[in-house]
Parts: structure tokens; C-alpha cells; sequence
């Protein structure tokens, strides 16, 4: 078994610092290591930043041999999708437009886990203003996939997947407008949780969509996950739409038994047109979840397809309206798919975006009749393993969008709903390519999810693998 | 509600004072319009006293199983 202390998961890692098994030097040290390994074949990460990180590294351990830890990510070194804001810091969102961007604020969850301790290793590379889910970028190049280095990370959060999965950080914010966690945590490998719409606070996060935007961590456990929106969640007075209220205890959940539970199959739409070998791995993941207690019961859902053109509109108009001065200013400085996608919600009426607006409403109550009687609901993330880069990179020709749509087919609809959603490593094909699912839970119920996701990752090691 | 023309995606944009060329609006028209026609079932079918703000109600309301 390796001692590299990289390869150890967050939970795990946080307690070894604390307990002084490990400093945070070496544990900082082992990533730094890693990374200078693997960035010249992945494109993971923005920057890298190796003498403040060791620099931060030793005033943790200082702080620690003095009895003074900042919390309970003590010492701990991560990397950030790059569209957190970090007063003082370069942002560069993966665009051309904000290169030189430096941040005067610092965003609410990045405050967060700060303020538990952890150390700043650089930040990851994504899709330019978060508006893809390939990974592709024409200003700093693709991501590629740990696990198959032609093939693609997924997006937008696809330095935030590539990284994760090489462990070359023991997690990293992502952010989820219409797939943007659950993606790269599918195609590479890790485990991704779409956070509950005003689950965790947006400011201080690049936005997108104001009315889809969601915070959350990609790593490699549902226990790694829990600790982390443990940490960020709650209200914000810089967010309005941050809800009040207890914030659960995540990580105790991780600790209970599936047994008894509930958990649903759709009969359409998520099983329809799958690979094979996404079809295989989902039955073998109902198993698995048999096996370990669960009942698993087919569910019939609201149509989609409906959810998704909703969503679609809503994030054209939202994404236009938040880029319209660059449209008008600066056109030529964005990539081909995305200059194309902003123009998207130039075409869209007020009242056609106010009509997907107010269906929202209806809609989830609509999802909530139907899940009435299961815990959760179990799907694919994507109808497909990675695709490859070459295969994927569609700029803007007239294709681009059906790829496009492709691939976040079953991510869309739970993002209109504002639900959250944990992606899980579920599987290889047999060419070697990682596979996830996701639950689908109620809303703010992430410890539902988080608690089957647990389990399911007791019963599997899926999520240890680490590509060689 | 149906898909906008490249001619009816043009006279949107330079409305929104931004200029897109024939070949733009074309691309504009046919990646927009799977939307259209997946959202027309409920287009135009919405009740009157139906706000926005419903979903935070749904979103807040207590659910079990």
C-alpha cells in the first residue's frame, strides 16, 4: 500500500495532520510532487502556486505545534475551479476577457473552508465562464481525462475533475448551472454533489445563471463531501437566496445503514438510448444497493424533456443578460462556443423566459408528487462514457449544440428543479473509462444522498481507484 | 410557440443593440429552437395567478415520504 500522502482521501488527511501523523509541508509537498508529474499531460490547473503553498503550509504546522488549529481542515492544501473570487488573486473564470482579473472580495464559500484551515495550492483550469460541459477551452487549451488522456474531463468543472481524480488535490469547489460537478465526476471518476439550490452561499462566485448557479465540492468520497458543505453551507447575509436555518450534521449521516430505504428507478427518459455499457453499470448499481438493503422500485417522472427546454431557456437569457456589456464590447475575445451559446438568449422573449420562469414552481411539485414514496431517485449522469477530445471539440459548428444538449441530457432537468444530486464512481467500461451515477434527492435533503452515497462506496471501491 | 427565424433572431439582437451577421442567426436558430419546441406543451398554459416566487414555496414546503 502507498504512503503517499496524496493518495489519502480529505477526511483521512485532515486527520492525520491533526493528530501530527503527518505535517501539513509533507502532505502539501506530496501534492506539489504529484502535480508537477501529471500538469503537463492533464492541463489541470490555472496556477499553480508552490512556494506560497509550502510558505502557508509551514505557518500551519507552526500554528499547530502551538495548539492554535484553525479548524477542521487544518493544514490542508486544495485547489478551487477558477471563478472564486480570492481577494487580491487573479480570477481568470477560464477567460480571455478576466486574464488579469484580480478580485477585491473573497467568496463566502471559499471564506468558509478557509476559515477551516486549509492552504491555497493554485486553481483549476475550467470552461470559459463555465459554459460547456466537454472541458474544451480555446484560451488555455482541453483538460484531459487522468483516466484516458485523449478523452475529455467533462465541464465546466473540468480541472476540478482532472485534479481530483489524479489526486493532485484532496478536493475542489465546482460549480453546477446545467451539469458542471455531476459531469466531470462522471467521466473522471470522482464523486461530485450538486448542492440544493440556496443550499450554500453563491457570492463571490462568477455567475451564470443567477436562477441556476449552485456551490459544490467535487473529491473523492460521499464522506469528503459531507465535510465540506458541512463547512459552507448556511445563511449568508451577502446572498440573499443562501437559506436560514440548522445546517444538518452531513458527516453522521455518511455513518448510517441504506437499510430499508427506498430508492427509485425512472421507467423513462434517464434509461432510454444509454450506452451498453452505461446500462450494464447501472444494473450493476442496483444491485449493489439491493445487496446493501435498499428497495429498489421503478418511479414514473413528469416528462423531461419539458425540464430540460425550461432549463435551456432560462440559462440562455440569464448567461446573455450577465454578458451583454462583453457582448457589445469585446465579442472577438470570446472562444467560437461560447460567443455562440451567449447569443443563444438574444433569441429567447421576456415572456417565454418569464413562462419557464413561473413553470418552476409547478414543476417541482410535480417531481415531489411523483417521488413521493422513495428516499431518493437513481439515474445516469450522462447516456455516455467520456467521449474524446477530438470527437468532442465542436466549437461552433452547426452540431454543437445536439452535443451539447447530449450530454447534459440527464443533468438539466434537476438543475430547473433546483434538487440536488450526488454523482457517484459507479463503474469502468471495459475500455477503462470511469462511470457515474447520480442520486436525486429532495430539496436541501443532501444527507440523504450523501448517506447512500456512502454506503454504496462502502460496499465498492469504485472511488479508490487512481489513474496510473 | 414557435422557433424564431434567423430573419426574427436578427431583428431581436439588434433590438438588444447587439449585431449578429445572417450566418450567426442562422446558428442561433437552430441551436435555440429544440428549446421552443420542448417547452411549447406548456407554453401559453400557465394560470393566471402563477408567480415566479411559487418555486421557493414548493422548494421551502416540508417533503417526506
Amino acid at each position: 500500500m502507498s504512503t503517499e500522502p496524496a493518495l489519502l482521501s480529505l477526511t483521512a488527511v485532515a486527520q492525520a495532520i491533526a493528530q501530527k501523523r503527518l505535517s501539513s509541508r509533507e502532505v502539501t509537498q506530496s501534492c506539489l510532487d504529484r502535480i508537477a508529474a501529471w500538469q503537463p499531460r492533464l492541463n489541470a490547473f490555472m496556477a499553480i502556486e508552490a512556494e506560497a503553498a509550502l510558505a502557508a503550509a509551514d505557518a500551519a504546522d507552526a500554528a499547530l505545534s502551538k495548539g492554535k488549529p484553525r479548524g477542521p481542515l487544518h493544514g490542508v492544501p486544495l485547489a478551487h475551479k477558477d471563478m472564486y473570487y480570492d481577494a487580491g488573486h487573479v480570477v481568470t473564470c477560464g477567460s480571455n476577457i478576466r486574464r488579469d482579473f484580480v478580485a477585491t472580495t473573497t467568496s463566502t464559500a471559499l471564506q468558509r473552508l478557509k476559515d477551516a484551515g486549509t492552504v491555497r495550492l493554485g486553481t483549476l483550469q475550467m470552461v470559459e465562464f463555465a459554459y460547456g460541459p466537454t472541458g474544451h477551452n480555446s484560451h488555455y487549451g482541453a483538460v484531459h481525462n487522468p483516466f484516458a488522456l485523449d478523452h475529455i474531463t467533462g465541464g465546466s468543472s473540468s480541472g476540478s475533475g482532472s485534479a481530483v481524480a489524479a489526486r493532485l488535490t484532496f478536493a475542489a469547489l465546482g460549480s453546477d448551472t446545467g451539469g458542471s460537478i455531476r459531469m466531470p465526476a462522471h467521466f473522471c471518476g470522482v464523486t461530485g454533489l450538486k448542492t440544493t439550490y440556496g443550499r450554500i452561499s453563491r457570492a463571490g462566485a462568477m455567475p451564470l445563471s443567477q436562477s441556476l448557479d449552485t456551490v459544490g465540492p467535487l473529491a473523492r468520497t460521499s464522506e469528503d463531501c459531507a465535510l465540506l458543505i458541512g463547512l459552507m453551507a448556511g445563511t449568508d447575509p451577502a446572498d440573499p437566496t443562501a437559506i436560514a436555518g440548522p445546517v444538518p450534521d452531513y458527516t453522521a449521516a455518511t455513518r448510517q445503514s441504506i437499510e430499508g430505504l427506498t430508492i427509485g428507478v425512472p421507467t423513462a427518459f434517464y434509461v432510454d438510448d444509454l450506452d451498453a455499457e452505461v446500462a450494464r453499470i447501472l444494473d450493476e448499481t442496483l444491485a449493489v444497493l439491493k445487496r446493501e438493503g435498499a428497495h429498489v422500485v421503478p418511479v414514473e417522472l413528469p416528462d423531461q424533456r419539458q425540464l430540460t427546454a425550461a432549463c435551456q431557456l432560462v440559462l440562455a437569457v440569464e448567461a446573455a443578460a450577465y454578458h451583454k456589456r462583453w457582448l457589445i464590447e469585446r465579442p472577438a475575445d470570446y472562444g467560437p462556443q461560447v460567443l455562440m451559446r451567449l447569443q443563444n438568449g438574444l433569441a429567447i422573449p421576456g415572456v417565454s423566459y418569464l413562462e419557464a420562469m413561473r413553470w418552476r414552481g409547478p414543476a417541482l411539485a410535480a417531481f415531489n408528487a411523483a417521488v413521493a414514496d422513495v428516499d431518493a431517485v437513481i439515474a445516469p449522469v450522462a447516456p455516455v462514457p467520456a467521449p474524446t477530445i477530438a470527437e468532442s471539440d465542436v466549437g461552433n459548428s452547426p452540431d454543437a449544440e445536439s452535443v451539447i444538449q447530449r450530454l447534459t441530457r440527464f443533468t438539466r432537468p434537476i438543475n430547473y428543479l433546483g434538487l440536488p444530486s450526488l454523482a457517484i464512481p459507479a463503474g469502468f467500461t471495459s475500455g477503462g473509462l470511469p462511470v457515474g451515477m447520480q442520486l436525486i434527492g429532495r430539496s436541501f435533503d443532501e444527507a440523504m444522498l450523501l448517506r447512500i452515497g456512502a454506503a454504496f462506496q462502502r460496499a465498492t471501491d469504485f472511488h479508490d481507484r487512481v489513474p496510473q | 410557440m414557435t422557433r424564431p427565424t434567423p430573419k426574427e433572431i436578427k431583428a431581436m439582437a439588434d433590438v438588444a443593440g447587439i449585431a449578429v451577421d445572417a450566418e450567426a442567426a442562422t446558428r442561433i436558430a437552430n441551436s435555440i429552437g429544440p428549446a421552443f419546441e420542448g417547452f411549447a406543451p406548456v407554453a401559453g398554459t400557465l394560470p393566471f395567478d402563477l408567480e415566479p416566487a411559487t418555486f421557493l414555496l414548493i422548494q421551502s414546503a416540508k417533503v417526506s415520504k
